[in-house]
């Protein structure tokens, strides 16, 4: 066997081991390189930052465990962005597994950062079954479709909703989303029939699919994956998981690169060698 | 809510799982069953408390409308398909959800999709204003992304032999393809090693408090 | 009746959703809103029927001692476990504080997000071995996947500063055009395909 075939065969283990050490080293040498910020995430901080104080924002949490390290540091950045300009914020999401995420997201931001009021600053749905059927009927009438928060209470009990009745209450509707459903039912079932502003905060596998509809207009934001997150931090001045993950993420982006580039050249020489 | 035992017992189900990267194993099978039941009934108890009660059971017991009984019967019909002879009374469910959800698709593919996306990619060329509206770069990508669009689709359609000038357009159709499968790649790579992060992060901070 | 009664329900709930969109009469939407929420109840079955389904095939596998059926174990009671925490207080089992959300955080989410995060190694091993310039083609995939990761972290604008802007470049553009020409060609396979099934002429779902 040639040198070229033993190491086009290495032990994929050891891959395994170098791709672990390009994202654990960084964690204990951080380069703390500067994030720059990209169009679509600025984009959509300015739409926050001109909404009129007091808007309502609402935040699908369409996302589970498997998304929560690149959307949760999105939705945390958000909600502070919003809570700082004291906008409210209504929170639902058509994933079960997200309901959890949600929950915890508002007590450490709403109400342990900014104290805010829960029933009055920000409201929780949960779990809103039927995904793009559910929004058809959300933005027609908002009561029909959450009749209980996630504590149990009739919406008719919840002070925040008395102003809240269809699609028209909605200054703002971000959909944190790593699949379906998720952003692709917001804008054809909810934004198609309503319009408004919509926005969305992807997984980094989802994100590419969403550039036409920014170039449409039916988004006016997109965050892509833990760099969007990482750029939303910036901008908030809140920096948190999505920032410290840059390091790592360059380090890994830069050794797949070379597995890559060095994959490519033995196959190359091999190819020479037997010709 | 991720302390004491419970921060251990996340730590080790980590690792049971990344066990399996040296090969598959007991303690990877057994993190993987337990993670397969527990969604099963995560699912279920969310099934019953944010579907089932508030739709049915709520409206029908509680409120008296009893229209309810039809969606409850033709949910309740959906069982039948255990039983081979009872089978064919799935139909009757499964013919309405496909009803309704096909109308709605066939008008959000319509409203939500075709005439905006069509109507973004000739927009940027109304008015003849290209280069005067945009800067240098977005013209020619305004250019680019009218003749991706363009190609694209002649490229899938299989109806015709992709021969002569109708071919060299479907080529063209393949290149933005393979940008776009490109593109696709390199988030895909951020993603996964995002993932990855997140579960490192949690091992050295959360877990052994190595790093602060 | 077995064939004719299905095909009259989705003739007439296709065609009643599709007009009633054009419809703004309130009597008209409020029906329409009714047989939505019908059909959430509805779907509702469906997603139950595989926890149903998931508990029968377990325990045949128990019963019969299939392969791995010891694992099987395990997995009827976890679920046991979950649908226990979750209703053993009434809906108040979803709160904060309670078994059924510790089990969450600190079960179901590390073995979920785990699990996903296997494939950042195996996706390395595999653009490792498989990932080749072989044509024209693969280059261009290459040099689109290559300039993407490289202008998606800030290692790359360190390098160079364009690195951004090529990439955001990229993304709205090319990436933007290619995503739009498969996104319509979905979409009008899709109209096809709804009007058809509506109509009656594909019947292969009744199978």
């Amino acid at each position: 066997m040639s040198v070229f075939e033993k190491i086009q065969n290495l032990d994929r283990r050891i891959i395994f081991v170098t791709v672990a050490l390009a994202v654990i080293l960084p964690l204990f040498f951080p380069l703390k390189l500067p994030v720059d910020i990209t169009a679509p995430v600025q984009q959509l901080y300015d739409v926050i930052e001109d909404l009129p104080e007091g808007s309502v924002v609402l935040i699908s949490i369409d996302y589970d465990p498997s998304g929560a390290p690149e959307l949760d540091p999105a939705t945390w950045s958000v909600m502070r962005h919003c809570f700082s300009r004291n906008h409210k914020i209504f929170v639902m999401g058509l994933w079960a597994t997200g309901v959890p995420l949600g929950m915890r997201a508002l007590e450490t931001v709403g109400a342990g950062e900014y104290n805010k009021e829960y029933g009055i600053d920000y409201v929780d749905f949960g779990y809103i079954p039927g995904g793009a059927i559910a929004l058809v009927n959300l933005g027609r009438d908002v009561h029909d479709v959450c009749r209980e928060d996630v504590y149990g209470t009739a919406v008719d009990e919840i002070p925040m909703m008395k102003s809240i009745k269809s699609a028209d209450a909605f200054g703002l509707v971000l959909s944190m989303s790593m699949g379906v459903p998720g952003s692709d039912q917001w804008i054809l079932y909810y934004h198609a029939r309503y319009r408004g502003n919509l926005a969305t905060a992807q997984t980094a596998i989802g994100a590419p699919k969403y550039y036409q509809y920014l170039q449409t207009g039916q988004l006016v934001g997109l965050i892509g994956g833990m760099k969007g997150a990482a750029e939303y931090e910036r901008l908030v001045n809140k920096y948190g998981l999505a920032t410290i993950g840059m390091d790592s993420q360059s380090i890994a982006h830069l050794l797949i690169i070379a597995f890559i580039v060095l994959g490519n050249v033995i196959y190359w020489m091999e190819k020479r060698r037997k010709n | 809510m991720t302390s004491g035992v419970w921060v251990w017992i996340a730590g080790a189900l980590t690792l049971a799982i990344y066990s399996f990267l040296y090969k598959d194993n007991p303690f990877y099978k057994v993190a993987e069953y337990i993670f397969v039941g527990l969604s099963a009934g995560y699912w279920a108890v969310y099934l019953f408390w944010n579907f089932a009660y508030p739709n049915l059971f709520q409206p029908l017991f509680s409120e008296g409308n009893y229209w309810n009984i039809i969606p409850l019967a033709l949910g309740f019909m959906m069982f039948t398909q255990l039983s081979r002879r009872s089978a064919w009374l799935v139909r009757f469910p499964l013919t309405f959800v496909l009803g309704v959800s096909l109308g709605l698709q066939l008008i959000a593919a319509v409203e939500g999709d075709v005439v905006p996306q069509l109507a973004g990619t000739f927009e940027p060329f109304s008015r003849g204003a290209l280069f005067n509206t945009y800067d240098f770069w977005t013209s020619i990508g305004y250019i680019v992304l009218l003749v991706g669009v363009l190609s694209t689709l002649v490229y899938f359609f299989f109806s015709r032999e992709h021969k002569g000038v109708f071919g060299g357009i479907a080529r063209t159709g393949v290149f933005y393809l393979m940008i776009a499968f490109g593109a696709s790649f390199g988030y895909t790579v951020m993603a996964r090693v995002s993932l990855l992060f997140g579960r490192v992060h949690f091992i050295f901070h959360d877990w052994l408090h190595i790093i602060r | 009746m077995r064939l004719r009664i299905p095909l009259a329900i989705i003739f007439v709930m296709g065609i009643f959703t599709i007009v009633s969109h054009f419809i703004p009469a309130q009597p008209v939407a409020d029906l329409n809103q009714t047989f939505r929420n019908w059909y959430i109840g509805i779907i509702s079955f469906f997603i139950f029927l595989g926890t149903v389904n998931l508990a029968r095939s377990n325990s045949e596998k128990i019963k019969t001692r299939a392969r791995d059926w010891k694992y099987s174990i395990i997995l009827i009671i976890s679920l046991a476990v979950m649908l226990v925490a979750g209703f053993y207080k009434g809906r108040t089992s979803m709160e904060e504080g309670n078994p059924f959300m510790y089990l969450y955080f600190n079960v179901q989410y590390p073995l979920e997000s785990t699990m996903y995060s296997l494939l950042a190694f195996f996706i390395t091993s595999a653009a490792f071995r498989a990932f080749r310039a072989r044509n024209r083609e693969a280059v261009l995939l290459l040099v689109a996947a290559v300039l993407v990761m490289l202008g998606r972290v800030p290692i790359g604008a360190a390098m160079w500063d364009g690195f951004p802007d090529v990439t955001e470049w990229i993304m709205s553009f090319p990436n933007a055009a290619a995503k739009r020409g498969i996104r319509l060609g979905i979409d009008l396979g899709l109209i096809s395909m709804a009007l058809r099934m509506i109509l009656g002429i594909e019947r292969s779902y009744m199978q």
